[in-house]
């Protein structure tokens, strides 16, 4: 079974992450960052190390995330962020396969519970299942 | 090994024809050696594909690419004979490792070993412990058994390569770390099975004969074109399959499910639209079963049924002929399949089976009769919310004339479902439904 576990955060959460403190978020130091690190990168090789590992990445900023649209002529409409600074999205993703969702759960436990400055957001990480392309036959 | 002295009595290929080979023969060959290395097997492999073409084209025409259709053909036999190399290699890589084979493998009862067995038997049991998760399992066996390389079983199984390269080392760790091997020790002083003797053996095999059937499903419920690649694993299980059954040609069960994948592969054609479209049994197009795949099922488990105890997979392979030989739809013995899964269901009570049960009352005492064993079903954990059941529940309904039940019960069945192509399926019906 695959999942795709995906990990949540604002431009206010990356920009604490830079170590610009907000309302949001204090400002992150480096042995934070450095913790975050560790953990992330230990909980990436033990999947890899378990053959569970599909994929995995971080995105880039939300700031530059487009908007994109189709003029009647069919080229692309391309706006700005769509985000304002408080909105949540997806900041990185997993891709696991995995025996059932109750070990995929347990991945997103451990990747929820990644250190983090104290005050800064805690987002549930979201456990989706992949679409599979296979189908038994119907009756 | 083909030789120059070529295939006989064949009328000979045209003289156009012949020039066309001696000038495109080194040409494929470069392809081959530069694709593959292995120069002498890779020389083999193209001197086998142009006896192949001077046999086939003067009868069936040259293809629109002859060059194309060379490195084609040669490519395929240079990699069955590095697979198979490859896997007799490493068979006996893993053999000298083993201990002797009859602690892996008690004889079944009333049947004395065959001196001439391999070890191709003792290396499933190996593959198929139960000490390893199910997809190491089922790695592990495709690479130690079936020969297939790393990236072949990552591309078959859609992860990518280092994934699947970590799930086989890792399983062959674990084999190691465990003691392997953990043979079955009827007189041996540490059985580590827990159990002894034809019991334990049966076990074995049945761990086994469920990895060979989790293999042919992984490639017969592969849909669209770019799966094409795992169909591969359908094909790979029932080989796999044939060579256990080769061993050990008195066990029913063995029997029984290489005669169940035969009967269910034969309808592969026939079951998705070119566009990888879910076709359901009773719509399907029957001409194009593949009829050599039935005859051979039909004959399989004719023969375990009457000679080997009764066994779950006997009794799946009995409900698949009885579909398969029948000519229409309309001409289906349901009142045999009811039968056949009355049976079923005593051996095995499980969900699954209970819901193929439930069908067959409906086509044999209708539609009400198995909506009510449907609802006992929904009490059951293992089914709730599992789509399989809301489908057949939809079709049940339909048949009973209730659209608009019929309809949402497609409908939910169709949110329920994690397959694309089922998906699809199911909207369609529910969609066919509106008014």
């Amino acid at each position: 079974m695959k999942y795709m576990l995906m990990v949540l955060g604002k431009q206010a959460d990356y920009d604490a992450m830079g170590g610009a403190a907000n309302s949001d978020s204090p400002g992150w130091s480096e042995a934070d960052l450095k913790a975050m690190f560790d953990y992330m990168g230990a909980l990436n090789d033990d999947l890899a190390e378990s053959g569970e590992w599909v994929d995995g990445q971080g995105l880039a900023d939300p700031r530059h995330a487009r908007l994109v649209t189709a003029a009647a002529d069919g080229t692309p409409v391309i706006s700005d962020g769509p985000y304002g600074e408080a909105k949540e999205v997806l900041a990185g993703y997993w891709i696991v396969d995995v025996v059932d969702f109750d070990r995929a759960a347990e991945i997103a436990a451990r990747a929820y519970a990644c250190p983090v400055p104290e005050g800064a957001p805690n987002y549930p990480v979201v456990v989706h299942p992949v679409d599979s392309r296979s189908g038994t036959e119907m009756c | 090994m083909l030789t120059d002295s070529g295939p006989g009595p064949d009328p000979g290929p045209t003289p156009a024809s012949e020039d066309l080979l001696r000038r495109l023969a080194p040409q494929v060959l470069g392809a081959l050696v530069r694709r593959y290395g292995h120069f002498d097997a890779a020389e083999d492999a193209v001197q086998e594909a142009l006896i192949a073409a001077a046999r086939q084209w003067p009868g069936e025409g040259r293809p629109a690419n002859p060059r194309g259709w060379l490195i084609r053909v040669a490519s395929r036999r240079l990699t069955d004979q590095l697979r198979s190399e490859d896997a007799r290699r490493r068979r006996e890589e893993t053999a000298a490792a083993l201990t002797p084979r009859d602690e892996f493998v008690g004889p079944p009862p009333g049947e004395s070993r065959a001196p001439a067995e391999d070890d191709t038997l003792a290396l499933l049991f190996l593959c198929c412990h139960a000490e390893l998760p199910p997809a190491g399992r089922i790695a592990l066996t495709l690479r130690a058994v079936g020969g297939l390389s790393t990236a072949e079983i990552a591309r078959a199984l859609l992860v990518p390569e280092a994934t699947m390269a970590q799930r086989i080392s890792r399983a062959k760790r674990r084999i190691k770390a465990s003691g392997a091997p953990f043979g079955i020790r009827p007189d041996g002083p540490e059985g580590s099975a827990g159990s002894a003797g034809s019991e334990g053996s049966a076990e074995r095999l049945a761990d086994v004969l469920h990895v060979l059937y989790l293999i042919f499903n992984e490639g017969y419920t592969a849909t669209s074109g770019h799966d094409l690649q795992r169909a591969d694993l359908a094909a790979e299980a029932i080989r796999l399959t044939r060579a256990v059954h080769a061993r050990l040609p008195a066990d029913g069960e063995v029997a029984g499910l290489l005669a169940l994948m035969l009967l269910t592969d034969a309808r592969r054609a026939a079951r998705t639209t070119p566009d990888g479209d879910l076709i359901p049994l009773a719509e399907q197009d029957r001409t194009r079963w593949d009829r050599a795949a039935v005859t051979e099922g039909v004959a399989l488990v004719s023969d375990a049924l009457t000679r080997a105890p009764l066994g779950p997979y006997q009794l799946r392979a009995a409900i698949a002929a009885v579909h398969d030989e029948a000519a229409s739809d309309a001409d289906t013995d349901w009142a045999e399949i009811l039968a056949l899964y009355e049976l079923l269901i005593r051996l095995v009570p499980g969900p699954v089976e209970r819901l193929g049960h439930a069908v067959a009352v409906a086509m044999v005492h209708g539609p009400r009769r198995a909506l009510a064993l449907l609802a006992d079903l929904d009490g059951d954990a293992r089914m709730a919310g599992h789509h399989r059941l809301e489908a057949v529940r939809a079709h049940l309904l339909e048949m009973a004339g209730d659209r608009a039940a019929a309809r949402a019960a497609y409908a939910k069945a169709a949110g329920l479902t994690l397959s694309v192509p089922e998906r699809r399926y199911l909207r369609l019906r529910a969609a066919r439904l509106a008014d």
